[in-house]
């Protein structure tokens, strides 16, 4: 059976192989989501401990820049993730920015996969994405970027495009070292010669 | 090495050289009868002109069969047997197998269905212990075999009045499907390009995929590998070997199967977008390979891979007797990831001076419907000297005034002396037809459309690119 990991153990892992995820924190109620916002725009998500589709199904509450815009979107949140209890409340900064998605998972054939593309609640739409083996080379991880059809905007500047083979980098020795069959980063907001993963998915 | 069921395989890269080089071959099903699978591939021994021993194997009769002495096992033959090709019923074939054993042959071809293919993998599991027993590498069941020209050896049970022999050339194919092999075979020999070796491998019950890559790979005859897969078996071993022979030689690839079951249940984004195909698709396109959509694009790439020299650079350079085929090919050019080359002023004042007015100088270069075949040679002379240009597509319709054999053999002729990718695209009947032999059979790819052409040249500035590792 496959088991999400925790959203703090997935970031604390990340964080291990040097991708960065949003500043984020478990709120409990209102106050506590309160307490997290400091001027900055937050968003409030609902996490259960089963994998769903969480922006699809009304658990995700964005651009919230006012203590009654959360306190409006923690019941929102709260009561579209009841019907998948358990879960927890995460409050995040806002970014925004371009999003892309980087993922792999565990082919029976030829072992870990790598995927790049433009991210968002879409991909399937889109289906813009390019895959390669793990471990990638320097080689394949520009020949993943260049294939894209959204290269452009993934890639806007040199800087962008050495940052993001970079990070593809550092998601291909994190799924080659550790025991993940499926990883969705998905999206990470690509912003200010920046990039943070917003939404983590790490199943065992 | 563990085969799929844990069996230890027996086969390797170097078996298929034994196949297909055996001094002596036992063929067990031959027969008199024409209708029996096993009297094609006899005759088709005595028509190829094999020079090695052939022995011929009925448990029915001692004797003769077409007019060889024919045995009724292995074990009596009383002399070395390199290759054993099995066209037998698939129940009686392990009895068979254990007298190959026995007779110490040294490596076995089984032709015969009936096995895995049709849910008997128990059948096929005895074969394969019994073959291990005795270490004899199998190719098969449910194949067609091995052909090589040059050694002349061909286990194919389809008669050569049904299906055309190519000559001795530089490409390889190898196919799980014996109904693709046949088919590809037969146009591989109607396309003109030669052939080194074909290996229809049916079920891959010993010798599989990585096997076959390794050999070809290592095969000095082998130019450009072909390759129709379904699936593979050893995946990390596969891609193992495929970024190895794709460092030796181009590899072009079609995949049967493109359907994802498994993607329905998939939890993440990631799942759900990289199913199975998407999978192999990764792994030929880090392994290099040209990937085909289809058996035309297959052989679209293998010819231009066959015959042309690799480069990096991707502005071409187009010229042509007619101007509309021209905007076509240019559009063509742009939708494959390549540019238009831009001509040096050098060039350009060269080409005025040779070129009647009416043309205007500028790419692509429309000679006008009366080009003769001093038009294209000054205009070949000039362009492949530009440094602008990486590779040349030469547009040639012959059902223009100007165009002759005197245009085929000018393309030809240059062809032979520059050393820039050229490919050609000549549309039309029965005239272009024999114009379009002229040229093939002087190694010069020709295409029936722009699109096909520029296809195959992007294909092979890709891979190009790969093997020096540029974007």
């Amino acid at each position: 059976m496959v088991k999400q990991l925790d959203y703090m153990k997935a970031e604390e892992l990340l964080n291990m192989y040097g991708i960065k995820v949003v500043s984020g924190k478990y709120v409990k109620n209102t106050d506590e989501a309160i307490r997290f916002f400091d001027g900055e725009a937050i968003v409030l998500k609902a996490i259960p401990s089963k994998p769903v589709h969480k922006s699809k199904s009304g658990m995700v509450a964005v651009d919230l820049k006012t203590p009654d815009e959360i306190v409006k979107g923690f019941n929102k949140v709260r009561k579209a993730a009841h019907r998948f209890s358990p879960y927890k409340i995460l409050a995040q900064k806002m970014v925004k920015g371009t999003e892309i998605i980087i993922g792999g998972r565990q082919d029976a054939q030829f072992g870990k996969l790598l995927l790049v593309g433009l991210g968002g609640v879409d991909v399937e739409i889109f289906r813009d994405f390019s895959l390669r083996v793990c471990p990638i080379t320097g080689y394949d991880a520009e020949s993943m970027i260049t294939g894209l059809k959204s290269r452009s905007i993934i890639a806007s500047s040199d800087k962008q495009f050495k940052m993001v083979k970079e990070l593809l980098i550092k998601a291909s020795k994190l799924m080659s070292d550790n025991d993940i069959s499926e990883l969705d980063l998905n999206p990470i907001i690509l912003h200010d010669d920046t990039y943070h993963a917003v939404d983590l998915r790490i199943l065992e | 090495m563990k085969g799929p069921d844990n069996v230890t395989k027996v086969g390797t890269y170097r078996s298929i050289e034994t196949m297909m080089n055996p001094k002596s071959v036992a063929v067990i099903g031959a027969s008199n009868n024409p209708d029996k699978i096993g009297h094609i591939i006899l005759q088709n021994y005595l028509d190829e002109g094999y020079s090695g021993k052939v022995y011929p194997i009925n448990n029915k009769r001692d004797g003769d069969i077409l007019g060889m002495k024919s045995y009724k096992s292995v074990k009596d033959v009383g002399a070395p047997i390199d290759l054993a090709v099995i066209a037998i019923p698939a129940d009686a074939v392990p009895a068979v197998m254990r007298e190959c054993g026995l007779a110490g042959v040294k490596s076995a071809i089984v032709v015969s269905g009936g096995f895995a293919e049709v849910g008997k993998t128990k059948l096929q599991d005895e074969m394969l212990a019994i073959a291990r027993k005795y270490s004899i590498p199998i190719i098969g069941p449910n194949c067609l075999g091995v052909t090589d020209p040059k050694s002349r050896v061909n286990t194919m049970f389809l008669p050569s009045y049904k299906i055309d022999r190519p000559k001795i050339g530089g490409v390889s194919f190898a196919s799980q499907s014996g109904a693709v092999g046949s088919s590809i075979f037969d146009l591989i020999a109607h396309e003109g390009f030669g052939l080194a070796k074909f290996i229809s491998y049916g079920n891959a019950a010993d010798i599989d995929e990585v096997d076959i890559i390794e050999y070809l790979a290592n095969d000095k005859d082998t130019k450009v590998i072909v390759f129709y897969i379904e699936g593979v078996k050893r995946g990390r071993e596969f891609f193992a070997a495929a970024k190895k022979a794709s460092q030796a030689k181009p590899v072009v690839i079609i995949k049967g199967g493109i359907t994802n079951e498994g993607a329905k249940a998939a939890h993440s984004h990631t799942a759900s977008l990289a199913g199975s195909y998407e999978a192999y698709e990764a792994v030929f396109q880090q392994a290099g390979f040209a990937i085909a959509k289809d058996m035309q694009e297959l052989l679209d790439y293998a010819k231009v891979f066959d015959t042309q020299p690799l480069t990096t650079g991707s502005r071409i350079a187009v010229i042509t007797n007619g101007g509309g085929i021209g905007v076509i090919a240019t559009d063509a050019i742009y939708q494959n990831g390549l540019t238009l080359a831009t001509l040096t002023k050098e060039s350009e004042s060269k080409l005025r001076k040779v070129m009647p007015p009416i043309v205007n100088i500028r790419q692509p270069l429309d000679m006008a419907g009366d080009a003769d075949d001093k038009r294209f040679g000054d205009a070949l002379s000039v362009i492949s000297a530009d440094p602008n240009v990486d590779a040349i597509v030469v547009i040639a319709l012959f059902q223009t005034p100007g165009a002759d054999s005197r245009v085929a053999a000018t393309i030809s002729h240059y062809n032979g002396i520059i050393n820039k990718p050229m490919v050609v695209v000549s549309p039309g009947g029965s005239y272009t037809e024999v114009h379009k032999n002229m040229l093939e059979n002087t190694g010069v790819p020709v295409y029936s459309s722009p699109g096909a052409a520029t296809r195959s040249l992007a294909a092979l500035i890709n891979y190009s690119k790969y093997r020096k590792g540029v974007l």
